[in-house]
């Protein structure tokens, strides 16, 4: 009896694997879910694997991410031609706002509410950063140095 | 490794005699001889670098750094003979110090260092009376000196610059740079510190609230350089509510050396920018040696568009000694206000380089670039090539300011108070800079740098500076009664140009 029991969960368990849920098979769940991570948790899950490596990149999931770290309005339907021709809002996380909120989180108090403040981002600051960086790699430049001094890691100076 | 620097692991000093100061200099590929400079002046005598070449210069240097030698690009590999004459600060890697003699070390760099300010001055004093014996041989001095304090940072480095400066004074005529090594240089300058940054966004924001409501706008560049500051506007005017304008930009620039056009060449990137963000742009270049030779009818100013005039570190230039009069900088600022614009905006160095007396010059000269190079070394280190290159651009300043006299003399820095006077003079109202170009201005350096920098507010112009020096300041201006109508487009008054000799004409639209 019992043994015959156990069998039949094996075999139930059996058909739930088989049969059950799998989020690669929702992929416009999965990319809700990605939408909601960090820039940092989002880089991570790019490496997960092909599929989601496929899935954050798309720029509606860093959009998301800009929209909700920037004061603005990253979302509207002309900032998002322009952020587009510019690069695209991963390239705009990756260059400008990643660096400059990671500057801004540890250069600051957490508890102070001033820094906090500047956590979101002016919108319009990001931008024109990101357009001379558009504008400097149109020159064919391998390496645009106008955004490198976000990219250095911050040095205590006594 | 400084120019006069050198990797010896004594410490202690001695007192060096003339003749051994000679053997030192000699080893080091100097042929001077103390007691004799002026044999100096001779024309076959090769100066250490070529002042024109300044790239490849910088290169060797750096590959120097690369390649961890110690041999400076222009001198020999150091005797070891030398070495043990020569005190300098402790080389890390050999043995641990003890603490009194680290002190011991830091009071003696730090005499050195007073010891070599001292010097600077009395030998400028000396320049000033025109004994230049008594200057020749305080350089010498000075060199000797040089090698003792660490001339990688602080006062040492900036000593060396100005020593450097009043050798060239006494003995050898200063080159200008071509225009080509002038672009990189101030390329990498504006990476390597905010200044620039601070400058192109503040005048951005005052021309972008000046633009409201006008659908076609003029910007006028003073120095279109790459062009770096165009790319944020062109941004802003995309977004701005409502759509954006006609957009002409007329950049002003040296004419190109080796025939390429170069301000075309950044007129079309640029329209290459405003095409994918849709906004719909024209671009011209006006080659112009010098402002003045600029004429109105050049910038062909229609009537019915909003016109922001835009000069970053420009009108010092126009200026002569004071006291004589006219300066240039007078009829441009009556052009400026002829052609009615809506805003000019103006960002200078905040100094006084140029008093009448030499000293007081050199004087505040020292105090200005001590505090830039300290501030270049606090913010985070960057690539060794565009800080290096940062510091020629300064040196070929200060080289200007200490070594050049009357027309060759460019750098000459007025403090804000000065311009202010100078600017209401020619008939331009102040335009409150608003607290959105404040925040945008301390939100920028707090990307920039943890702190150091600061961002002033002084009568309605921002001033960004160094623990508390200001050293750079940007202001706003409009012409009274200038407010042309935005919905005017009727009246269509465009001023046909034909080519003149003198001026280069480019006319490229998107």
């Amino acid at each position: 009896m019992g043994a015959e029991q156990e069998q039949h969960e094996q075999e139930q368990d059996d058909d739930t694997m088989n049969r059950g849920y799998n989020l690669n098979d929702n992929v416009d769940i999965l990319a809700e879910i990605l939408t909601r991570l960090d820039g940092r948790s989002l880089g991570v899950a790019a490496c997960v694997c092909r599929l989601w490596s496929t899935v954050c990149n798309r720029d509606t999931v860093w959009e998301a991410l800009c929209d909700r770290h920037v004061v603005g309005g990253a979302g509207d339907p002309g900032t998002r031609s322009v952020v587009a021709a510019l690069g695209g809002y991963r390239r705009l996380y990756r260059l400008c706002l990643g660096p400059a909120l990671d500057r801004l989180t540890c250069s600051g108090d957490p508890a102070d509410p001033d820094k906090q403040g500047w956590a979101h981002l002016s919108l319009s600051l990001s931008l024109s950063l990101f357009s001379i960086d558009c504008y400097e790699r149109l020159e064919g430049r391998q390496r645009p140095a106008s955004l490198l001094f976000l990219c250095s890691k911050p040095v205590n100076v006594v | 490794m400084g120019p006069y620097g050198s990797d010896s692991t004594t410490v202690g000093s001695t007192a060096c005699s003339g003749p051994e100061i000679d053997a030192i200099l000699a080893g080091t590929g100097y042929g001077l001889r103390t007691s004799s400079p002026c044999h100096v002046a001779n024309p076959d005598y090769t100066i250490p670098f070529n002042p024109s070449d300044v790239t490849t210069w910088v290169d060797s240097m750096l590959t120097d750094f690369n390649s961890a030698s110690t041999a400076n690009l222009h001198l020999q590999p150091i005797p070891a003979t030398w070495t043990d004459q020569i005190c300098s600060p402790l080389n890390p890697t050999d043995r641990t110090p003890s603490h009194a003699l680290i002190a011991q070390q830091r009071k003696e760099e730090e005499d050195s260092g007073i010891r070599l300010v001292h010097l600077l001055m009395t030998c400028a004093d000396a320049v000033q009376r025109g004994s230049t014996g008594l200057a020749a041989g305080m350089v010498d001095e000075m060199r000797v000196l040089l090698s003792r304090v660490n001339t990688l940072s602080g006062i040492g480095k900036v000593a060396g610059y100005f020593a450097d400066a009043l050798f060239r004074r006494l003995y050898t005529t200063e080159t200008p740079l071509s225009v080509t090594d002038h672009e990189v240089l101030y390329h990498h300058f504006y990476e390597a510190c905010p200044y620039l940054k601070f400058a192109h966004f503040t005048a951005n924001q005052a021309i972008l609230e000046a633009f409201e409501g006008y659908d076609r706008v003029h910007v006028i560049d003073f120095s279109l350089m790459q062009g770096l500051q165009w790319p944020a506007l062109i941004q802003a005017l995309a977004l701005r509510p409502g759509g954006p304008p006609f957009l002409r930009i007329t950049g002003i620039g040296p004419p190109s050396p080796d025939g390429r056009d170069a301000l075309r060449e950044v007129g079309f990137k640029l329209a290459e920018l405003a095409r994918s963000v849709q906004v719909r742009f024209a671009f011209r270049g006006v080659a112009a040696n010098r402002l003045d030779d600029v004429k109105p009818w050049m910038l062909q100013a229609t009537h019915g568009e909003a016109i922001a005039v835009n000069s970053v570190l420009q009108l010092h230039r126009l200026l002569t000694d004071p006291g004589t009069t006219p300066a240039p900088v007078d009829s441009v600022l009556e052009w400026i206000v002829g052609i009615r614009p809506k805003i000019v905006t103006v960002v200078e160095q905040e100094a006084d380089h140029n008093k009448p007396t030499f000293i007081d010059r050199f004087t505040e000269a020292l105090f200005y670039y001590s505090t830039l190079f300290d501030s270049l070394e606090g913010s985070r280190p960057h690539h060794q090539r565009q800080m290096a290159l940062a510091e020629v651009y300064l040196q070929k300043e200060i080289c200007n300011i200490v070594c050049c006299e009357g027309e060759n003399r460019v750098e000459r820095h007025e403090p804000l108070t000065q311009w202010r006077t100078r600017l209401t003079n020619a008939g331009l109202h102040p335009v409150h800079l608003g607290s959105g170009a404040f925040r945008q201005a301390s939100m920028l350096l707090t990307l920039f740098s943890d702190e150091g920098y600061c961002v002033e507010e002084v009568d309605g112009c921002l001033t960004l500076g160094w623990h508390n020096r200001a050293l750079i300041s940007a202001s706003a201006w409009r012409v009274p009664d200038a407010d042309v109508s935005p919905d005017d487009s009727s009246v269509n008054n465009c001023i046909n140009s034909n080519n003149v000799s003198g001026s280069d004409d480019n006319r490229m639209s998107m």
